[in-house]
């Protein structure tokens, strides 16, 4: 293994944490409080100031919900209210320790995906997710007039759906990184006895920060080491990774909000459902922006760890595989602990 | 690179921030607690009174059948209190108890049924304890670790000690309410992502009973 500098090295070290700190810290908040079963000493993680005030505004704009709601049935123009409480709640609820940012930033950083992708990716798991919350709301409640309990029970069995496609897609993505990592482990050992050239004109496209995306041929391949079990970077990248998009929005959007689901029955209780609907979908753009935001610092955290490890020999290109590995690896562990309850996610309305 | 490391250096409290960030409730609960005390003075259970916010006393009332539209009877209601008292067993019913620092558990509830009124819905129920007991210092919290649920005690009379001792005394500490920390917002406090207050306190229900 080629040997950092210990600036270097520590340059590296921190863009890794900022990286994987998106879903860390989501992780360790979340296991501070599960399982729910019996009595347990108090809780007592360490959080204050801008978090109590996030939590300050997201409570006064979701109980504004139903006060809003009430106040349209006699004036329609407390409907634009209603929208712009809704805007507001998206945006701030979606940066609470939801899984979902978490499993596409993962997924953004595993995969050599764009900023615009993920921007892309995080808008459409959220319209898929207010649809989804309409789509039970409107068959279970308005259509077949089944009881809460209900449909509590059909949110429950589409939240353990999400998190078992969460961790099927997780050992996917792990077992293609791992294959690359593995990689590029063997020619990270063989690299003292290959001949430099292709290495230098490598180093060459790095210090000169050009995106990778298209022609960063990955020594991997130049080394001739064998099979990579994975595409390369830049064929994921390619056409074929909508479709692999596409598998993540699925899994994150197929779980619908517990806000939104108590929104919409209780604008069809007030004969405002319309109502109720359009807050959905407001709300779920308010959750996009943030996720978006969350997504993009992923990418760019990416960037930076791949330029600031990629002026080395071969130890560069073990790094951003490693970091890819690590990220899959991520989504898997999401996914599994989700399911076995080892992680809480928002509750459902089941009481 | 440096910075770039700047720039993370800048990032980082706010991503901090965001994923510390934990729930927040989406139901609310305004409470009534009664201790109920056998005559030789142990504590044989508690009886709450837990009246919902009108969002989710709508939700939950959802798909019953009443014979007359908008009132609901306590028969209509008793398939959905039943629910209710089964559901919250996972969650240790939000209620517990220490008696001289001894965790103290409770049986499933008895005698719980809902009414409604006013939009609002509220459970009574009572959870007696596993093992009566006797204690110099009772502590029960009422409170929902996830935050999914917000408990407030009500404003008048919120607890009442049933044939306790005589020279019992009642003390309840009510969860700040999250304004207090929003005072608390400076600078410093958005900086450091705010690592200083405690959360869990921020919720919790205290109700302490020192008795002779």
């Amino acid at each position: 293994m080629t040997r950092l500098p210990p600036l270097r090295a520590l340059a590296t070290c921190f863009a890794l944490i900022a990286l994987f700190v998106t879903v860390d810290g989501a992780i360790h908040v979340a296991m501070a409080q599960t399982p729910f079963g019996g009595p347990r000493p108090a809780p007592e993680p360490q959080v204050g100031g801008f978090v109590g005030w996030l939590l300050a505004r997201q409570s006064e704009f979701y109980r504004e919900i139903s006060a809003t709601i009430r106040a349209a049935k006699s004036d329609g123009s407390a409907v634009w209210t209603l929208l712009a409480i809704s805007f507001a709640y998206g945006i701030f609820h979606a940066a609470g320790p939801g899984h979902g940012k978490a499993v596409i930033s993962s997924y953004l950083v595993a995969n050599q995906e764009t900023a615009w992708r993920g921007i892309v990716l995080s808008f459409a798991s959220a319209l898929m997710q207010a649809l989804v919350a309409v789509a039970v709301v409107a068959v279970g409640a308005w259509l077949l007039n089944v009881t809460a309990k209900t449909m509590c029970g059909a949110e429950k069995a589409i939240e353990i759906a999400s998190y078992g496609l969460i961790a099927i897609f997780g050992a996917r993505l792990v077992w293609t990184k791992g294959g690359a990592f593995i990689s590029a482990l063997q020619a990270d050992r063989r690299q003292p006895a290959l001949a430099a050239a292709a290495h230098q004109h490598h180093d060459h496209d790095h210090y000169h920060g050009h995106d990778h995306d298209h022609h960063g041929h990955d020594h991997v391949h130049d080394a001739h080491c064998g099979h990579s079990h994975g595409p390369a970077p830049d064929e994921l990248a390619g056409p074929g990774g909508w479709r692999r998009g596409l598998a993540a929005v699925l899994t994150v959007g197929i779980r619908p909000c517990s806000g939104a689901i108590l929104v919409l029955v209780f604008a069809l209780a007030q004969g405002l459902f319309w109502a109720g609907i359009a807050a959905t979908f407001v709300m779920g753009l308010g959750t996009a922006i943030t996720v978006a935001t969350i997504a993009v610092v992923a990418v760019f955290a990416k960037d930076v760890a791949r330029r600031l490890s990629g002026g080395r020999d071969g130890g560069g290109a073990l790094i951003m595989r490693g970091i890819e590995f690590g990220a899959a690896g991520l989504v898997l562990l999401f996914g599994a602990g989700l399911l076995f309850g080892y992680i809480a996610a928002e509750r459902t309305t089941c009481l | 690179v440096a910075l770039a490391l700047r720039r993370l250096a800048l990032l980082l409290p706010l991503l901090l921030g965001a994923t510390v960030a934990q729930a927040h409730p989406h139901v609310w609960i305004s409470a009534v607690s009664e201790l109920l005390y056998a005559p030789d003075g142990t504590l044989t259970g508690v009886r709450h009174a837990w009246t919902f916010d009108d969002m989710f006393s709508t939700y939950a009332l959802q798909g019953i059948e009443t014979r007359q539209k908008g009132v609901y009877t306590r028969e209509e209601l008793a398939p959905l209190a039943q629910t209710n008292a089964e559901s919250l067993k996972e969650f240790a019913y939000f209620t517990f108890a220490k008696a001289d620092g001894t965790k103290q558990r409770f049986e499933d509830p008895v005698d719980y049924f809902l009414d409604y009124n006013n939009s609002q819905l509220t459970l009574h129920f009572t959870l007696p304890a596993k093992t009566p007991f006797k204690a110099k210092q009772l502590v029960l919290d009422v409170f929902d670790r996830t935050y999914f649920i917000d408990f407030q005690m009500a404003d008048k009379d919120p607890v009442r000690l049933v044939g306790a001792p005589e020279g019992c005394k009642m003390q309840l500490q009510r969860p700040n309410d999250g304004s207090a920390s929003a005072q608390a917002l400076n600078e410093q406090t958005f900086a450091s992502g705010g690592a200083n207050a405690n959360f869990g306190m921020m919720f919790a229900n205290k109700i302490t009973v020192d008795c002779p």
